[in-house]
């Protein structure tokens, strides 16, 4: 059984495929403002390389927001319409906790512009600060009040850098703790509305 | 601080546009206010040919939004005309000052809360004929200076 897995949720596009929970390959590469053009070819392009047969896509993993407002809708409608064409099951990630630096405490952070970020700490299955919108004063004082804590995601905006995620495998891995969804009922996040 | 041009031609307002190109660091944002055939688009036409750009370059009046990316740096080319009166939280703030990129937007007042305080504001009056009074606002008096 393959796995599909989609991210686009920031200015970066991720594209994974799995068989059998084991990931092929996954292609992630920052492709700001044409991850709608790229996403389905990039995806073709991994299919055919490990001759996946769209009959085997039993399951696609996506990572749901908050991020880019246009970005975590491109990710989001191609997961759906998978789904629903070929009726597998689907999986939806924060797309922070995508971004975690595997079993190490782990502060993420996507770029909400406008002095704000989009944050979620994560450490191993934990959740230890939900999904939130925070001004990036209060975020490099949560950095400096944590300093064993991993910054993971493009943070240069804050002028710190911090640790590229591994987000497919991420999603991959955090499959076991997610609910399958209907793919009607998945909206994205944008924390901004 | 403020400079004021007067052109008398389609071509002179778009050697200015081709100024502005060159004197605008990245990430810079400009709003052009003026009528409607005042010379906005030619204005941008300018900064699109001195970015090398090779697309046509029109109003994206319908579709709200384009980004020319076939030139040195990306355009960012914004009419906010069809956003009067509506919800304008369509994730523009991601586009609007880009890090990399020049932005130009048209009838920026319809869309006043995601302004940047440091825009570049440009007046275009039609004074008759093809003669044209082009007003330009900026904080960054070496900007202006660098259009003489």
């Amino acid at each position: 059984m393959v796995t599909v897995l989609l991210d686009s949720s920031n200015t970066n596009l991720s594209v994974g495929i799995a068989r059998d929970n084991l990931l092929l390959e996954s292609i992630s590469y920052e492709a700001w403002q044409r991850q709608s053009e790229y996403m389905i070819p990039e995806l073709n392009k991994l299919m055919e390389k490990y001759d996946v047969k769209k009959e085997e896509i039993g399951e696609v993993i996506v990572a749901k927001g908050p991020g880019s407002y246009t970005g975590v809708r491109i990710a989001i409608t191609i997961a759906k319409t998978i789904a629903v064409a070929l009726n597998t099951k689907l999986y939806a990630v924060s797309s922070l906790r995508a971004q975690k630096d595997g079993a190490c405490p782990s502060i993420c952070l996507i770029n909400a512009r406008s002095g704000r970020s989009y944050i979620g700490v994560y450490e191993n299955k934990e959740t230890i600060l939900e999904d939130q919108i925070m001004k990036n004063e209060d975020v490099m004082a949560y950095i400096a009040a944590h300093p064993d804590y991993s910054v993971c995601g493009d943070t240069k905006y804050l002028g710190i850098e911090g640790k590229e995620p591994n987000n497919i495998k991420e999603m991959l891995d955090l499959k076991d703790s997610l609910e399958s969804i209907n793919p009607l009922s998945l909206k994205p996040v944008y924390m901004k509305d | 601080m403020e400079k004021v041009f007067v052109s008398n031609s389609a071509e002179e307002t778009m050697n200015l546009g081709k100024k502005l190109a060159k004197v605008a660091p990245s990430g810079s944002v400009f709003c052009f206010t003026g009528d409607l055939g005042a010379g906005k688009t030619t204005l941008v036409r300018g900064i699109a040919q001195a970015l090398n750009i090779k697309s046509v370059v029109q109003s994206p009046t319908f579709n709200i939004m384009k980004i020319y990316f076939d030139g040195e740096r990306p355009l960012i080319h914004i009419d906010a005309y069809r956003l009067a009166d509506v919800n304008t939280d369509i994730g523009l703030d991601e586009y609007i000052g880009y890090e990399t990129g020049i932005t130009v937007i048209e009838w920026p007042d319809f869309i006043k809360e995601l302004i940047p305080s440091n825009a570049i504001t440009i007046n275009i009056i039609n004074l008759g004929e093809n003669q044209r009074r082009i007003t330009i606002n900026s904080d960054d008096s070496s900007l202006l200076e660098g259009l003489n």
